[in-house]
């Protein structure tokens, strides 16, 4: 699904040279539900952003669900953002304007989608994430978690090949976070391919594999238990990019 | 905490300085609209002589042929001017405090010293009392009296400039200089007298300057000079010389008089209507009664003084300063708003609603002072600008239209229309000042 | 390109405030320019309107006597004599009224003797033969004066009358409706016949005095009543300037017994006369560019507001899948919603503001050919200046979704 080789971005400005990624390697097979995880400024949301195309990157090759994507034009990524991938983001990002039903609706008009079509997904999305009757509500209106809900089936609505999640549960409290977790599993084991981004432990555990990375690059990718003494000496040997 | 205000907000507008700069151009060309405008209009609107607004009249009969009116746009009026058996015969009554009859004539001025050909002058021939009935100010001399104007004594009165010309400006009281070829004396010369409107001569340009030279009303029979401004007659009787002219029912003389009480008002009108009446048996005055005594504001206003394009410009103006308002309204509710994260936090530290209002209301203050100062300056160019476009059409010949004096810096005008600017824009910050005061503070401390 | 109306609409509404100042300032906009350009095109048709007479190569000399010794009669003849003697001269005439200048003489015209029938105001030119000729009109029919028709001035008769006038089309039409004036008879006020013998293309006379513009009518007479004359002097294309100098050089100094006033050219005469139309043009052009500026610069300053705000919206809309044109076209048609309601209202605001003013200030009535060009214009200009906004907003990158400052 989602195959990443030797890809490197650089961060240039006048006075520093940030090098967010490293021949960073990745593969993620369809349908595995994967966690990114790693320190601040280890180059999660950077490998986040080149993911999702929301970034180009510099070096190195890319394949998202068996296309090469590095040298897409602006328009063309657009289109696969917009067909292939669903994002959650940390701060829900809802349009505050407008009500529940229309924001599951953005991408979906994107699409060019016909209204019958369209409405029948919507539904259907808001009911999964059972927001089904609150369709007329704005944002503002409902509690962190629900606004989160919402984003799922924004992201869900267009039956996208890959869910890109960065830091989900970040503002919610445990209880809502939980069920955000649950949500996503529910998700994956309809086939949608997951890859979370989160710092926390108790989310990244819940993951079937967790990459860990830090200073731009792939340190292990396997089950999160062994992770911890390897953190300790990497965090010695590591420096601020 | 004025001081503190203060500093907030020049923090404030350099941090978004095209902004500021936007809203202080927007103000400042609404502004500078308006005091243009408000200028040229209070100018030829205005009444230079607002204080005797109350007693001064002017005075019209209906002498019009029965048949129609003087004026058929307008058809109640009577006809702007007297016949001379009317003036003359008005002239006798003594109930007003001063009366005065008038009308121009073209006048050759000599003998000047170092004069080497005859110049022309807008002569006013009228009678003594004119000069202090109007509060004519005298940089040499003065008037003459009704003895003189019995005679006719040959004395003329110059303008400043006329003045100027002739003599270098000097004390020419006494000395004599020829007028269309007759010797007259120098009783007097003017100062700086220039009423715009000339509102007590509406028949020709009220806004040509005052004339330059003033002989007593009689030499105009007594020479046989035909007056130079507009006469207008009707009536099938031949006017084939002077002696006839001035006896048929051509209208060519202007009367004004001064009333100081309404009851020598009252009596002055009795006056007239009797006269009427008397005349009527004889076979004139066959319209119905239509006798006048008018104020100077009336006077102006009912012979169209202001043109109607002045008043539309004046319109506009305020129309776009009003549109340059919205816009304030907006941009300084956008930056209001825009910075509510930091007006949240000022809350959350304990500012009160009331605070937070003033300190906006500082900063909408010092805009608001910021684009009436350019404002100001705008008017100024455009006043300037106003001036050229006039003078460039004007100053052709004798009797055109004074356009400079128009201009001239009228503080009254530009007094009002700074304090309108201040005050409009004041209160068009009024509105995003208290909005930003009364949102709650958890609201915009919160990211977006 | 998708347009998502119904969602920006009710989004739209949501944030109002911005929204309805701008709108306002349309409206005003749009009420203020239709009736100003309106109210400019008739001042430059006025402007525009034909003299009728070559005021391009005509100047006026005025000439007064000193004292009563003056002899008017010899000495205009004199000076008329000198003018035709000037090479480059294609005219001279002598009267007492100046076309443009608003100085001179307007007298009625009956058709009946004493004053009854028809009235019709004119404009009155004393002139002799070489009137047609020096003010360059052609006659459309009937006949020139005939030297002995033109009426010596006589002190003994200020008001004398004439047999024979020439008339223009104005005049004729508007005594005779439209049926053959040539040969016909009308009265002066004091009942005296005159008849039309010939008639005119229509030209200004001296303007002015209270009658139709082209309602001209010229006398057979020589001046002399005040003691004064003008000359009316015409020159071949191009030789004023050096003409009138040299004619004004010598008039002035050829007899002693007058004065000359002044010499000048017809055209400072006619910029006089339309000085206050075309001054209003100008006031109302320049008004009018200012409010349109300051209008346009607020929907600027809104749209890059809008776009400012919506900064993280927009990295959302664009990593759900906008293109760069999708979120121009966002925010070009928010841009078109508001300008749309300021339109409606404003073509309301401007048919109520030009019937007022052709009511409170005598104006016709306002064409509506200029409100539909105005809204075009208004709504062109509007859009475009949002498009630089709405540029900038396509520009934000997607990865501003993922930022959490």
């Amino acid at each position: 699904m989602l195959k990443m080789q030797d890809v490197s971005k650089v961060y240039r400005t006048d006075l520093i040279e940030t090098h967010a990624l490293r021949n960073f390697s990745l593969e993620v097979k369809s349908g595995q539900f994967v966690s990114v995880s790693g320190p601040s400024g280890s180059g999660k949301t950077t490998f986040l952003n080149v993911a999702g195309l929301l970034e180009t990157f510099d070096t190195g090759i890319y394949h998202l669900d068996g296309q090469d994507v590095s040298r897409l034009s602006d328009d063309a990524r657009s289109r696969m953002r917009n067909e292939k991938i669903g994002f959650i983001f940390q701060s829900f990002n809802l349009i505050p304007d407008l009500d529940i039903y229309d924001n599951v609706d953005v991408p979906l008009r994107y699409r060019r989608m016909k209204a019958a079509e369209r409405n029948q997904r919507i539904s259907k999305a808001l009911e999964l994430v059972g927001l089904g009757s609150r369709t007329k509500h704005m944002p503002s209106q409902l509690s962190g978690g629900q606004q989160q809900r919402v984003a799922i089936a924004r992201a869900i609505a267009g039956d996208p090949a890959l869910i890109l999640a960065d830091e989900p549960t970040g503002n919610l409290d445990s209880l809502m976070a939980r069920q955000v977790m649950d949500l996503l599993e529910q998700i994956n084991e309809m086939g949608t391919t997951i890859v979370l981004v989160t710092h926390d432990p108790e989310l990244a555990r819940r993951a079937q594999r967790n990459i860990h990375v830090v200073d731009g690059v792939v340190i292990d990718s396997a089950p999160y238990e062994r992770r911890m003494a390897v953190d300790e000496r990497a965090a010695g040997n590591s420096m601020p990019g | 905490m004025l001081s503190y205000y203060l500093r907030l907000a020049s923090k404030s507008f350099r941090r978004t300085p095209g902004l500021t700069a936007l809203m202080v151009c927007a103000i400042a060309l609404g502004i500078g609209a308006c005091i243009v405008t408000l200028t040229v209009y209070h100018a030829m609107a205005g009444n230079p002589i607002w204080w005797k607004n109350n007693v001064l009249y002017a005075v019209t009969m209906d002498s019009w042929d029965p048949a129609r009116p003087f004026d058929p746009d307008n058809p109640s009026l009577a006809p702007d001017q007297l016949t001379y058996r009317d003036a003359t015969y008005l002239m006798t009554s003594s109930i007003p405090k001063h009366k005065a009859i008038m009308t121009q004539l073209l006048g050759m001025l000599n003998g000047a010293p170092g004069q080497t050909a005859p110049i022309p002058v807008m002569t006013r021939a009228t009678t003594g009392d004119f000069f202090p009935m109007f509060d004519v100010p005298f940089e040499y001399g003065g008037g003459w009296d009704a003895a003189a104007d019995r005679g006719p004594e040959p004395v003329i009165v110059l303008s400043r400039a006329e003045n100027e010309k002739l003599f270098g400006g000097s004390d020419s009281v006494g000395r004599t200089i020829l007028w269309n070829g007759r010797q007259f004396r120098i009783v007097g010369v003017l100062g700086d007298w220039q009423p715009v409107p000339r509102f007590y001569d509406v028949v020709n340009n009220p806004f040509a300057s005052p004339e330059d030279a003033y002989i007593p009303f009689s030499w105009g029979p007594t020479l046989q000079e035909l007056p130079a401004g507009p006469s207008s007659g009707w009536g099938s009787t031949p006017v084939n010389n002077y002696q006839q002219f001035v006896n048929a029912e051509d209208v060519w003389i202007e009367m004004w008089v001064e009333l100081p009480t309404a009851a020598s008002r009252a009596r002055m009108l009795a006056f007239m209507n009797s006269y009427w009446a008397a005349q009527r048996r004889n076979g004139r005055f066959q319209r119905p009664l239509n006798n006048h005594l008018t104020n100077v504001g009336d006077w102006l206003k009912v012979n169209h003084v202001v043109s109607n394009d002045n008043s539309i410009l004046l319109r506009l103006a305020f129309a776009f300063l009003a549109v340059c308002l919205i816009n304030t309204v907006g941009i300084l509710l956008a930056k209001f708003l825009r910075r509510s994260g930091i007006t949240g936090l000022l809350r959350a530290l304990g500012a009160s609603r009331s605070q937070v209002f003033y300190q906006h209301l500082v900063e909408v203050a010092v805009v608001a002072t910021l684009g009436a100062a350019v404002g100001l300056l705008m008017g100024i160019i455009g006043l300037k600008a106003v001036q050229h476009l006039y003078s460039a059409a004007s100053a052709l010949d004798a009797g055109s239209t004074n356009y400079p004096a128009l201009t001239h810096f009228d503080p009254i005008g530009i007094g009002w229309a700074l304090a309108l600017a201040a005050v409009s824009t004041v209160a068009a910050g009024l509105y995003p000042a208290w909005t930003i005061g009364r949102l709650p503070p958890s609201r915009y401390l919160k990211s977006q | 390109m998708t347009l998502n109306l119904r969602p920006l609409l009710s989004s739209l509404l949501r944030s109002r405030t911005g929204a309805i100042l701008v709108a306002l300032q349309i409206t005003i906009a749009l009420a203020v320019m239709v009736n100003a350009v309106w109210i400019v095109s008739q001042r430059i048709a006025d402007i525009e309107q034909p003299t009728g007479i070559d005021d391009d190569d005509t100047f006026v000399v005025a000439i007064a006597g000193l004292g009563r010794q003056f002899d008017l009669s010899s000495a205009l003849n004199q000076d008329i004599t000198y003018l035709h003697g000037l090479p480059g001269i294609v005219g001279a005439t002598a009267t007492e009224s100046v076309p443009l200048t608003g100085d001179g003489q307007g007298t009625e015209l009956f058709l009946q003797p004493g004053q009854r029938g028809r009235r019709v105001d004119v404009g009155e030119l004393q002139t002799d033969t070489q009137g047609l000729q020096t003010l360059g009109v052609s006659l459309i029919s009937g006949r020139n004066f005939r030297p002995d028709e033109i009426q010596p001035f006589s002190k003994a008769d200020l008001e004398q009358s004439v047999p024979e006038i020439i008339v223009t089309q104005a005049t004729a039409n508007a005594l005779f409706r439209g049926a053959n004036a040539l040969g016909k008879v009308v009265y002066d006020g004091a009942g005296r016949p005159m008849t039309i013998i010939g008639i005119t293309h229509d030209f200004m006379g001296p303007v002015g005095l209270g009658y139709p513009k082209y309602q001209t009518a010229l006398y057979p007479q020589i001046p002399g009543a005040y003691g004064a004359y003008f000359l009316l002097v015409r020159t071949q294309p191009g030789r004023l300037d050096a003409l009138m100098q040299t004619a004004e050089q010598h008039l002035a100094r050829s007899n002693l017994n007058r004065v000359l006033f002044f010499a000048h050219p017809l055209r400072f005469y006619h910029r006089r006369m339309i000085a206050e139309n075309r001054n209003m043009a100008i006031f109302l052009s320049t008004i009018t560019a200012m409010i349109l500026a300051v209008t346009c610069l607020g929907i600027f300053g809104l749209a890059t507001y809008n776009v400012s705000t919506r900064t993280k919206q927009i990295g959302t809309r664009r990593a759900v899948g906008a293109r760069k044109r999708d979120i121009i076209a966002y925010f070009m048609v928010e841009n078109a919603f508001i300008l749309s309601a300021g339109v409606v209202a404003g073509c309301a605001l401007a048919l109520a503001l030009g019937y007022w003013l052709s009511v409170r200030y005598d104006l016709p009535r306002l064409d509506l050919y200029y409100l539909v060009g105005g809204v075009f214009f208004l709504w062109i200009v509007g859009e475009l200046a949002a498009w630089q906004p709405a540029r900038r907003a396509a520009s934000v990158p997607p990865s501003v979704a993922t930022r959490t400052v």
